[in-house]
């Protein structure tokens, strides 16, 4: 149950579990870092920068597992009741984090807990079952090799009660594969294999119910302020589209403007785009809405194809599958992303990475690199769905050339080589979002400096699409990209949906988002004060790669992106020479207070944000 | 008197009632001149998907204009002609108001793709 912590909607109390020794305890929430870091990925940063010991083996057991929420997290704050899993990525080598919507967050801080911290490595298969006060680990003997919906539904059973959230993983997470993720009831923790890490420490899944609630100082004021926000989020024509249409509604006009990334990014303009849009996702599978928990918006889609070849039921496709399995690998069915987003669930795959790494893996085919021996038979050219979904198992299974391609596009070209490293398409090791960087400088310099890589949680085109900011003057470019990370790490850490950019963004830290953060805990911070915890967070993540060792050397794009422009329709030229990053990249580290040389924090920047304790690893 | 083709998607092309539409416009043949028609034409429909309750103004959202992408607020002088197509391309990302651009100074400095 929650503690009587100092400030409002903090549960005041962290769960630790050593897999190693299975021992379970509770530790106090710290005061100074919720005020300094706020919660989320912010806390996250601060406490795993203590715990994982520098170059420590992202699969062993001195990495960490950190299930976090927000302060607004289980309120009525809209858009607000997400949760955060953050470790050192296997797929990149440095810290991650992936967040993830639904109800398990909610009940997570219902059951008196902020946060759970997973260490340690069990000798094997167990899952934690978090019931308020009582914690236990429970064999998953008999889980291990299910797919990631049976076993929630076998937990569900199991534990007889219909309302238990589970976050668990699927046989990628169990096997390894760098970019297995969590499936978290209807919604995932992506990207960057939280999953991987999740199953080396042979945990299968994390059950919570929580029957309590969350404290506030002030009742009246987070309902009214939960009113207005809702009010706002009603009234905005960005927003009210996601109910009817979902995020793939972006497809149709992003193909339109010619910044629809295809055919692994040799164009941005898709021919088939009428067979994988918005209306036709709508027209052909869709069958309800869903929400995660306080949230009206209702972006996610129940879709169901109910025979043939791509029989299958998913919650999705968001944009990043139509983006990934359509575009990309030129599949102009709906129904057949519809599946290749089920086999992804089943095993528990992050469908961006799968699907961008397979897009690749036909370049390679179609250029002769790999052959259909390679395949196992399988005719991996652009446009063959069967071909794609096929090889979609076979990651899954990491059968044949499934096992090189579920090690990631970077790792798979640096495998197969024969020059197929010039059009991997990544940045930092994570394939590269479906938003392109190639006529958008902030987003480039974002991309390049995100230290995740080609996230778009890290590094958004919104601002510039949209004309805040116009994409032909370059000026001002660096200053939006930082200003746009601290929209994102601020958002990530209270911890508020991207999505309802309109509320909460699209650049800096905003007044709404602060406000809301206010209500919750007590607190009276103004927007500059805002912006300063939003500075601390993300050098405080920059410090953690730099004591990983990556520098400004690491903040690269890809020559698809630096080197071919877009070959055909309205942005048909746009590129982002590797000269202009590097300026884009000077302006970027001088903004920011970095050194020029190495691309990270200074002694006097860190010291001006209270990470003092930083400067002996990173100066 | 410019005739305009207006494309469009999802929840404007539900309005519009067709992917492609064509407006006349006369005074101003401007962007601006064509939204105002098709607010104009299509009423609080549209203007619950295109403006903002706070502002009642277009959001902002890009355009494309023949082959150039434009903005739906920083480019609404910009003339259009018989013949023209524009494609709305809305909505993009979550939608936004506009925010303050605060601590980006900074001499523009275009630079060439």
């Amino acid at each position: 149950m929650a503690t009587s912590f100092r400030y409002g909607g903090y549960a005041g109390q962290i769960l630790r579990v050593n897999l190693t020794t299975g021992a379970l305890s509770i530790e106090p929430l710290r005061e100074d870092w919720a005020r300094d870091f706020v919660g989320g990925v912010g806390y996250s940063a601060r406490q795993l920068y203590q715990e994982i010991p520098p170059k420590a083996d992202p699969l062993g057991p001195e990495n960490r597992l950190m299930f976090m929420t927000g302060p607004v997290c289980g309120t009525l704050i809209p858009s607000g009741s997400r949760g955060s899993v953050c470790a050192k990525s296997p797929l990149t080598g440095s810290f991650f984090h992936s967040i993830f919507g639904g109800y398990w967050a909610a009940e997570l801080k219902f059951a008196g807990y902020d946060g759970v911290i997973v260490e340690g490595q069990a000798d094997r298969p167990l899952y934690l079952w978090i019931d308020d006060d009582r914690v236990e680990l429970r064999d998953a003997t008999h889980l291990w090799g299910k797919d990631t919906l049976t076993t929630q539904a076998m937990i569900r059973e199991e534990l007889g009660d219909d309302e238990v959230q589970v976050a668990t993983i699927g046989e990628a997470g169990e096997k390894g594969t760098p970019y297995g993720m969590i499936l978290v009831g209807i919604r995932a923790a992506g990207r960057g294999g939280m999953g991987a890490v999740m199953g080396s420490k042979r945990l299968k899944a994390v059950a919570v119910r929580g029957t309590g609630s969350v404290k506030v100082p002030n009742m009246l004021q987070v309902y009214n302020t939960s009113l207005k926000l809702n009010e706002i989020l009603a009234g905005n024509a960005g927003v009210k589209g996601l109910l009817e249409y979902g995020t793939a509604r972006n497809t149709g006009p992003l193909n339109a403007a010619g910044i629809l990334p295809t055919r692994n990014w040799q164009t941005e303009v898709f021919a088939g785009v009428e067979g994988v849009t918005g209306e036709a996702m709508k027209e052909q599978v869709v069958k309800a809405n869903r929400a995660c928990f306080g949230c009206t918006i209702n972006c996610t889609k129940y879709s169901v194809v109910p025979s043939g070849p791509y029989k299958s039921v998913i919650n999705g496709p968001d944009y990043e599958a139509v983006f990934g399995f359509g575009s990309m690998c030129e599949v102009d069915d709906i129904k057949a992303i519809c599946k290749a987003d089920e086999i992804c669930d089943h095993y528990g795959l992050d469908l961006m990475s799968t699907s961008c790494t397979i897009a690749w893996a036909m370049e390679c085919y179609e250029k002769g690199i790999i052959t259909k021996e390679d395949t196992g038979g399988i005719d991996l050219r652009f446009g063959n769905a069967e071909a794609m979904l096929a090889m979609a198992e076979k990651i899954g299974k990491r059968e044949g050339l499934g096992a090189i391609l579920a090690k990631g596009t970077r790792e798979a070209s640096r495998i197969i080589g024969k020059g197929s490293e010039r059009f991997a398409v990544h940045v930092k090791g994570l394939e590269l979002a479906g938003h392109t960087p190639r006529p958008f400088a902030s987003a480039a310099v974002g991309y390049a400096t995100g230290p995740r890589g080609g996230s778009h949680h890290d590094a958004r085109t919104t601002a510039e699409k949209m004309g805040l900011s116009d994409r032909k003057v370059l000026d001002d470019k660096a200053a939006l990209a930082a200003e746009v990370n601290h929209f994102l790490i601020f958002n990530d850490s209270v911890i508020l949906c991207h999505l309802a950019e309109t509320v909460w963004g699209p650049i800096g830290v905003t007044e709404n988002a602060v406000e809301a953060l206010n209500a919750v805990t007590g607190w009276n911070l103004d927007v500059e004060e805002g912006r300063k915890i939003a500075e601390r967070q993300w050098n405080m993540i920059r410090c953690f790669s730099a004591r990983e060792g990556f520098t400004r050397k690491d903040d690269q794009l890809p020559p698809r992106i630096t080197e071919d422009p877009i070959p055909e329709g309205p942005m048909k030229g746009a590129v982002m020479p590797r000269e202009t990053l590097e300026r884009l990249k000077n302006d970027y580290y001088s903004y920011r207070g970095w050194d020029l040389e190495t691309g990270n924090p200074t002694r006097e920047k860190l010291l001006e944000l209270g990470l003092e304790f930083a400067i002996e690893d990173v100066c | 008197m410019a005739k305009v083709r207006i494309k469009s998607f999802t929840v404007i092309r539900d309005v519009l009632g067709a992917e492609v539409v064509e407006v006349e416009v006369s005074s101003p043949e401007t962007v601006k001149g064509v939204f105002d028609e098709l607010l104009r034409r299509y009423g609080a429909p549209l203007k619950d998907k295109l403006c903002d309750s706070a502002s009642e103004g277009l959001t902002a959202f890009p355009l494309r204009l023949n082959d150039e992408i434009l903005s739906s607020v920083l480019d609404q002088d910009r003339p259009v002609k018989d013949g023209d197509e524009i494609a709305i391309i809305f909505p993009v990302g979550g939608g936004c108001q506009w925010p303050r651009l605060s601590g980006m100074a900074g001499t523009p400095a275009r630079y060439s793709e």
